[in-house]
């Protein structure tokens, strides 16, 4: 998340918008968000909705979920998904930002 | 589970975001590129 509060900017100039989704409350995300002073949006899904549309993976037994992104242009078209298969495997930022100028 | 898959149409999503603004991914089509980022969870 540091990473993403620092290349944010890039992203920004890119005409585009990160959006943090995960299982924690509200409250959770506030808290979070000001102590990191993130500033994308995060939107708490407690419920799972979007979690589930979107197939995030929960390892049970590691009593987590897999980190997972993907990149929606504007036409709603999902141009670069990656689900991880480790906690730990998440892409460099500079995979998504390359492939947005690209294709800009 | 279903994936989202490359190369077609993201399902839309609307859920409030943790001020309670309402937020969905068709908010931004035609103007913004949208990177989703599913967490691990912060803790």
């Amino acid at each position: 998340m540091a990473q993403l509060r620092q290349d944010y900017q890039q992203f920004v100039k890119l005409d585009t918008e990160i959006v943090v989704a995960g299982p924690e409350k509200a409250e959770a995300f506030r808290d979070y968000w000001a102590k990191e002073r993130l500033p994308f949006i995060g939107l708490p899904d407690p419920e799972h909705h979007v979690l589930k549309l979107y197939g995030q993976e929960v390892k049970l037994f590691k009593l987590g979920r897999l980190p997972a992104q993907m990149l929606i242009d504007k036409s709603g078209y999902v141009r670069f998904v990656h689900y991880g298969h480790s906690m730990s495997d998440i892409p460099p930022n500079q995979e998504i930002i390359d492939l947005i100028a690209m294709n800009m | 589970m279903s994936r989202v898959e490359l190369n077609t149409s993201a399902p839309n999503f609307t859920l409030n975001d943790f001020n309670g603004k309402s937020v969905s991914l068709a908010d931004f089509a035609g103007k913004k590129n949208v990177v989703v980022v599913f967490n691990r969870g912060f803790f």
